[in-house]
């Protein structure tokens, strides 16, 4: 296919205004005369609030609001963004202030002060009285009888227990020449977004909230936060950030700072800021850490013929996303990704009285394929099988059905080429047997692939999956795009550029993404899922679509031909095989929105009332498919075994997006997703006191991500020729793969240097020199 | 109890008042409506307040804003010159090297200082150059790119 545009590295459109200070992060907005919100937390992790007196803090000078649990309506939801309020699959345990706690850091009270510092101040002053409740952090223990229970509804704190099956498991294992069993576990971990949570909300005197927030759905936040507050929708307006200082799924639910910011803004009629510290970032929102029993059957010619897998999710005090990453990880992390005639999945959703879990990048397959991918590593390790056509007999292949979506195929899905293109680039036939080495660094080479992953939400159920946009044409040739589509940082801007200006024959300077609200612009479902490019940009084509269907209806008035027979190129209007009929598309554009008589360069000129009528168009639709990304990341490190430390030299990662809209971003998911799947795989790890139940690591400082230092020189990037039928110019997803694969490729690779297996996330160096007896 | 000081940020001297506890990085936003300068952690671990004091590299949050009275103060806002960008502010925009952005600043800033001390860097001398700086969206690859691009011009 012939593109202007697509494919080609548009500059991205917001870098200008990033590289000179960037003003249009929600934390730079504020409004005159401003409050400022601190939130007080509690230092338990399970207790019962006795009383909670604040008449010292309000008698503070320049204290104007304070809220305590009994301030807030007890409007029980779930806060995830993607999904309705009461959606069946989710659990509805939430309160935006309760009187009981369940984690240490729940907020207990907020105050809203003329500065922060007298808000802090006041903070100090409130006294609450709280009796302490047993507490339980593993969520093993945490199933058995006679545990703490941390909800009423939920026995042995199962939040909720999922499972399905198919094929006869007995005769599957029976059937098996080799059973391998291993249990898998992963670790705590944020997304690390750079930009803290934050949110000014705003009050009418009739009661009209106006939210300005770091959040990944502006219509998610009017919901959630109409719900908590118990108004009606159309009373809040989410103003739509213009980019955000990162997300990775982290913004993907109402934080606690919009509601008791909108009930403190209510309360004064001022306008309320909250700010997140970074240490109440850290304890805000996590990847959820999984216990992953694995139990695979394996016939001598290399298929599988059974597989059981026992799930154990860590929600934390409430469900939230836990409900959700369950599932995902269930039906795309573990089970339908590869073939195998007989299999079980359990899965639990366990309270503990560790944080809430959250949103992360991934959502429960980076957990799935870390155990499915080193156990796969281990069988072909042990029966002396070629680890790619091991993969290859096991996965899909492309024309195949979906193995999820009923009707639908894979229809784009080039797991073949993504395997056998990394593992030449990596040059994996040199790779020397596992352990081998007599060096004290040892090299190894490691690769894990996924093959089964989404374009957004198509074919769950409860989950929003819909986008719009409206495309409106300016008389100066130019384009505005009005989309609720949130730029998390990773190039939505671009992509909806990149898509309008194909679509209408633009320079991409001239087209503009701009304002949009809850009120002016279409629904969109959130920035996640990787469903941006195929279901926004899809939308955002049939938008465009539907404003040239109106230029060419303008242009046959002018043109007194049919609006039919009218093509657009290089920003000519003409009627298709006739070149000398061709007329600037700004002429129509212009003429459509003039007074009757237009004055042009040959003078004063009629129009007709038939031309008349802003070229514009607008589209709100959900997409057609699912379609799947795959990809195989190869990794070449070393491992020094005096000190247990890794060393990423090398990473070539291989992936089926379909046509690729915009390479450089494309590229720059890729590397920016190893940073996070190496800090996963090697280093990062929330921790808390299992007394006190206390974070840890809370700031930069002791909660370690990569850095420059750490990162490999060399991550390259192999995007497989592909065109996905459905998607926008022949596009499907990307950002997620980006991190589902690097923990277990890194992982095998690993494995591959010592000739020992770590199975608990993250490869520490003290792991390391433990498992190779040192410690 | 606010004072009030002179403080010379890009060359202008700006008159605010403070809280003598203010850090720089409070003061650079809050105060003088600066805000190309990110606060990340407020605690000197990710770098997005990075700014140069004398021509040094600082993390503005860790900076008492008493400290630096004397000094003077470069920011993002005050790389331009002319209207024209900074060779490392283009090079930036041209290598991709911009994801959220919210680092951006600092380490452009934190890039300013080792293009300074040493206008060709070696890849390995980048990597150390902005190793106090956090990035979460580019895994630094394109940043490396664009400093490499901005010493070469």
């Amino acid at each position: 296919m012939s593109t202007n545009v697509i494919g080609k590295s548009i500059t991205r459109p917001d870098a200008y205004d990033k590289v000179t200070g960037g003003k249009k992060y929600p934390v730079n907005y504020s409004l005159p005369g401003m409050l400022h919100m601190k939130i007080l937390r509690s230092p338990y992790p399970h207790a019962k609030i006795l009383s909670i007196d604040t008449s010292e803090a309000e008698k503070v000078a320049g204290v104007r609001g304070v809220l305590v649990p009994d301030d807030v309506p007890k409007q029980y939801f779930t806060p995830v963004y993607f999904v309705p309020h009461n959606a069946p699959s989710m659990v509805q345990d939430f309160v935006l202030m309760s009187d009981t706690v369940r984690w240490a850091g729940q907020p207990v009270a907020a105050v809203a002060a003329v500065s922060e510092d007298i808000a802090e101040q006041a903070l100090e002053l409130i006294d609450v009285e709280y009796e302490e409740l047993p507490t339980v952090f593993d969520p093993e223990e945490a199933m058995k009888d006679g545990a703490p229970q941390l909800h009423e509804a939920s026995p042995n704190n199962i939040a909720k227990a999922p499972s399905f099956a198919f094929g006869d498991m007995d005769a599957g294992f029976e059937e098996a020449d080799h059973i391998f069993e291993g249990v898998y576990e992963t670790q705590r971990v944020h997304t690390c977004y750079m930009e803290p949570r934050v949110c000014v909300v705003d009050s009418d005197t009739d009661g009209r909230l106006t939210v300005h927030s770091s959040m990944q759905h502006t219509f998610g936040l009017r919901e959630k936060l109409a719900y908590a507050l118990d108004i009606a929708e159309s009373k809040v307006t989410v103003v739509k950030p213009t980019y955000i200082g990162g997300g990775f799924g982290g913004k993907l639910d109402i934080g606690f700072i919009e509601g008791l910011a909108a009930l403190l803004s209510l309360k004064t009629g001022k306008p309320v800021r909250g700010e997140h510290s970074r240490g109440e970032d850290f304890i805000s929102t996590t990847r959820n850490p999984i216990k992953v029993y694995l139990k695979t059957g394996v016939k001598k010619d290399s298929t599988y013929t059974a597989r059981s897998i026992r799930s154990i999710l860590d929600a934390g005090a409430h469900a939230t996303h836990g409900s959700e990453v369950i599932m995902v990880h269930g039906l795309y992390g573990t089970f339908f990704p590869w073939k195998c005639p007989n299999q079980l999945w359990e899965g639990f959703t366990v309270y503990t009285n560790n944080m809430i879990g959250g949103g992360y990048r991934g959502y429960g397959a980076p957990q799935g394929c870390f155990a499915v991918e080193s156990q796969n590593d281990e069988i072909c390790e042990t029966l002396g099988i070629d680890p790619i056509e091991f993969r290859l007999k096991n996965t899909h292949r492309e024309g195949d059905p979906h193995p999820v979506l009923e009707g639908h195929k894979l229809a784009s899905y080039k797991i073949e080429d993504c395997l056998r293109q990394g593992a030449e680039r990596i040059g994996f036939d040199k790779r020397k047997p596992a352990g081998s080495s007599t060096e004290v660094k040892k090299r190894g080479i490691g690769f894990a692939c996924h093959p089964l992953w989404v374009s957004g939400c198509v074919g769950f159920p409860d989950i929003y999956e819909h986008s719009g946009a409206t495309v409106k044409l300016n008389r100066d040739g130019t384009a505005d795009v009005i989309s609720a589509c949130v730029d998390l940082g990773s190039g939505q801007i671009s992509m909806l550029t990149a898509v309008v200006a194909e679509e209408l024959s633009l320079a991409p300077e001239n087209v503009r993404v701009v304002y949009a609200d809850t009120d002016t612009a279409p629904f969109d479902a959130p920035t996640h899922a990787s469903r941006a490019t195929y279901s926004a940009g899809l939308a955002t084509k049939a938008a465009a679509v539907e404003t040239k269907k109106r230029l060419f209806q303008a242009a046959a008035a002018v043109m007194e031909a049919n609006a039919e027979d009218m093509v657009l190129e290089d920003g000519m209007v003409m009627v298709k095989g006739a070149p000398d009929s061709a007329i600037p598309m700004t002429d129509i554009i212009a003429r459509a929105e003039s007074p009757f008589i237009q004055v042009g360069e040959q003078g004063p000129a009629p129009t007709t009332i038939a031309e008349k009528g802003t070229i514009i168009g607008s589209a709100s639709q959900a997409p057609p498919s699912n379609p799947s990304p795959v990809g195989a990341q190869f990794i070449e490190l070393d491992v020094d075994t005096d000190t247990g430390v890794v060393e990423i030299l090398r990473v070539v990662y291989s992936t089926d997006i379909g046509q690729v809209i915009h390479p450089n971003s494309a590229e720059g998911q890729v590397e920016g997703g190893f940073q996070q799947g190496m800090g996963y795989a090697l280093m990062e790890n929330l921790q808390f006191d299992q007394e006190t139940g206390a974070c840890l690591s809370a700031d930069f400082l002791d909660y370690k991500i990569p850095t420059s230092m750490e990162m490999p020189a060399n991550i390259e990037s192999i995007f497989i020729d592909s065109n996905e039928p459905s998607g926008p110019y022949g596009g499907k997803s990307m950002s997620e793969m980006c991190l589902i694969v690097p923990a277990a490729a890194i992982a095998n690779a690993v494995y591959n240097a010592i000739g020992v297996r770590i199975t608990d996330l993250p490869i520490t160096p003290e792991k390391i020199l433990k498992a190779l007896g040192k410690l | 109890m606010k004072q009030i000081i002179e403080l010379d940020v890009n060359d202008e001297v700006h008159e605010l008042a403070v809280e003598p506890y203010d850090s720089l990085l409070r003061t650079l936003r809050d105060r003088a409506g600066m805000q190309g300068t990110k606060r990340g952690c407020d605690s000197g671990g990710c770098g997005c307040c990075t700014v140069l004091v004398d021509g040094k590299a600082v993390y503005s949050c860790m900076t008492m804003v008493m400290s630096v009275i004397d000094k003077k103060i470069t920011t993002v806002e005050g790389l331009p010159e002319d209207g024209e960008l900074d060779p490392l502010q283009q090079a930036f925009i041209d290598a991709g090297a911009v994801q959220c952005g919210y680092c951006t600043c600092g380490i452009m800033m934190a890039s300013k200082q080792l293009l300074a001390d040493n206008p060709n860097p070696t890849e390995d001398e980048i990597r150390k150059g902005i190793s106090g700086n956090l990035c979460r969206c580019t895994g630094y690859q394109k940043i490396i790119d664009a400093i490499k691009m901005a010493a070469a011009s």
